[in-house]
């Protein structure tokens, strides 16, 4: 049975028009012209116990309705989500008893408290034991190092501490399930490091099901088992990073360059973009052909100086898939 | 059922020691707020007593009554503040997001609202109330009996649920209109007029109003007046003392259920 369950999600807005200037206010005011705006728009997936999903989508696609609803903030429209076997909605204590929620826009400590005494006060309000509490906190701090600022008070912490200090919160229940909403915004390369260390180890020492949202390509590539790509309100992709390129940038390009002009030859398996002198671009499906057999094969025909492969841009496929494009063009 | 109770219980407490810790971080704030709101409360204490002096009586009541219940009302107005200054900017606490955090807690929101700020600055409107308090009881020679403590503490009790569910009826207001509008300054205002001085100088609507619709009455005037044996303009009898409690767990009751009923239509901020 899957850890979680969703099913035809839907999540619709009320946003009342408002006309333009004083006139359009006023006639706002008698007649009002409401609009649905629908954020999430039957959205159905399943997530196994221990996976890594990333889940990513252009601004305003509905990520951030999707986990405030996964999370129990937001009621959903219609549709139905089950965590556990539970709903967020109807069994909401019981249900975040058993999660984790990092907004990285939005820290879920206490300003006015030391790190330490959010870590206390989270104990209580979680009933946590003290054995678990102290095991937490000790794998906290040696994937964190939280020791340098635990004494601190929260309102002190540069965004980086900060951010850690959030994860350990979230993670001191020892939910089964991590939700993080953009964890690596704003932060620097040691910054990032740390959290996507942090996730790796979670996820391999206590097997946490961990579902983020980012628009971080180093948080994508290093994490994310699987991704969930979801533009407009719904899902445009469900699969592997691999598999997303394999399918939207199934090709490569080689760049040949010769000591003297030569006339190359068609490959069978590679189209030839163009020749220009001494240089040479050839186009392959890596699928059908790999770039040593390739080289091989046209080293017979002259004498190459020098080469270059070129991949598809990870940047380049996610936007592709963002506008829901079957094929990369280009490359 | 028994282990809710204590672990609601443990958490009360514990954010009460929180907060004190929280305060303890800036001690000069505290002591700014104690001079300003002391000296604020005294020069309004003064111009009653300059008023009573040069015009006689407020409609019958001498300067030393009048000290009674302006002390009986600030002391409910100083609990008030310590207990419920969170429910005086609802919105701005919606708007900033924190709902969210409370909802991810395996907690009840109502109670984690109530309890998210013991607020030490009431402390400095308690000293000022203490003060006058006795002094007005000791102008009026108050006899301290176990019925007339009880009683006191009651009416406390009471008026304390009665301030603190005008400020949540009004804040939930923000969970409809999705601003951050602050009633505090207007429901302060009310209060003070309707608790620091006799009813009974009001025209009869007024009275009215302030005894049925907003029964502001039951904090300080209707006790006092009962304790004092004074007209209360409605010939209620002397245990409507007793009413203030009553009213006080009602009309709170009325302001939870209609805070939860806004939870329920709450849509988070966004991000």
């Amino acid at each position: 049975m899957p850890l979680i369950k969703v099913n035809d999600l839907v999540k619709e807005y009320t946003v009342i028009k408002k006309g333009k200037g004083l006139k359009g206010a006023l006639k706002s005011l008698l007649h009002k012209e409401k609009e649905i705006l629908r954020a999430v728009n039957h959205i159905s997936f399943s997530i196994q116990h221990g996976e890594i999903v990333g889940y990513i989508g252009p601004n305003g696609a509905g990520k951030s309705t999707t986990v405030k609803m996964l999370s129990g903030i937001l009621s959903p429209t219609s549709g139905e989500i089950l965590i556990d076997g539970l709903s967020p909605q109807k069994d909401r204590k019981r249900v975040v008893q058993n999660l984790g929620v990092v907004f990285g826009q939005r820290s879920q400590l206490n300003w006015d408290l030391r790190l330490g005494e959010s870590f206390e006060l989270l104990k209580r309000i979680y009933r946590i034991d003290d054995r678990q509490y102290q095991e937490n906190l000790a794998m906290m701090d040696a994937i964190l190092e939280i020791h340098k600022f635990i004494h601190t008070p929260v309102r002190q912490l540069s965004l980086g501490q900060r951010m850690r200090g959030d994860l350990a919160a979230a993670m001191l229940h020892s939910p089964q399930v991590l939700f993080l909403d953009e964890p690596t915004i704003g932060l620097d390369v040691d910054g990032k490091q740390a959290i996507r260390k942090f996730v790796k180890e979670i996820n391999r020492l206590k097997q946490t099901t961990v579902i983020l949202t980012t628009h971080d390509l180093g948080d994508i590539q290093e994490l994310c088992s699987r991704l969930i790509i979801i533009s407009e309100g719904t899902i445009v992709e469900d699969g592997s990073l691999s598999d997303l390129i394999d399918r939207i940038a199934p090709y490569r390009i080689l760049h040949v360059e010769l000591y003297e002009e030569a006339e190359l030859p068609i490959h069978p398996l590679a189209e030839k973009i163009r020749q220009d002198g001494t240089a040479a671009v050839y186009r392959f499906d890596k699928k059908k052909v790999t770039a040593a057999q390739l080289i091989e094969d046209l080293s017979c025909f002259c004498k190459m100086k020098d080469f270059r492969l070129e991949e598809a841009r990870i940047e380049d496929i996610i936007r592709a898939a963002y506008h829901k494009k079957e094929k990369l063009e280009g490359v | 059922m028994l282990k809710t109770i204590r672990y609601y219980a443990g958490m009360g407490i514990y954010y009460i020691k929180l907060s004190l810790l929280g305060w303890m971080e800036y001690p000069m704030n505290l002591a700014a707020w104690l001079g300003t709101n002391l000296l604020q409360f005294l020069v309004g204490f003064a111009t009653i007593k300059f008023v009573v002096q040069e015009f006689g009586a407020l409609n019958g009541w001498t300067y030393s009554q009048i000290a009674f219940l302006y002390g009986l009302a600030m002391l409910s107005h100083a609990f008030s503040i310590i207990l419920f200054i969170q429910t005086w900017h609802i919105g701005g606490i919606m708007l900033a997001g924190e709902l969210d955090r409370f909802l991810l807690r395996p907690m009840n929101v109502l109670f984690q609202f109530l309890f998210m700020d013991f607020n030490l600055i009431g402390l400095t409107d308690l000293l000022p109330g203490v003060i006058i308090f006795i002094y007005g009881c000791m102008q009026v020679r108050f006899s301290w009996t176990l019925y007339s403590t009880l009683a006191i503490m009651a009416v406390l009790f009471g008026a304390t649920l009665i301030r603190g569910a005008l400020f949540m009826a009004t804040g939930s207001i923000a969970f409809w209109t999705k601003s951050n509008s602050d009633f505090s300054g207007i429901n302060l205002n009310i209060m003070d007029r309707t608790t620091m001085y006799p009813l009974t100088m009001y025209p009869r609507i007024i009275q009215m109003i302030f005894t049925f619709v907003l029964p502001f009455g039951f904090i300080s005037f209707f006790p006092a007046s009962a304790f004092l044996g004074m007209d209360n303009g409605f010939s209620f009898p002397s245990w409507i003392i007793w009413f203030t409690p009553v009213v006080g767990i009602a009309v709170f009751t009325l302001s939870c259920l209609l805070f939860c009923a806004g939870l329920r239509k709450y849509d988070s901020a966004g991000s």
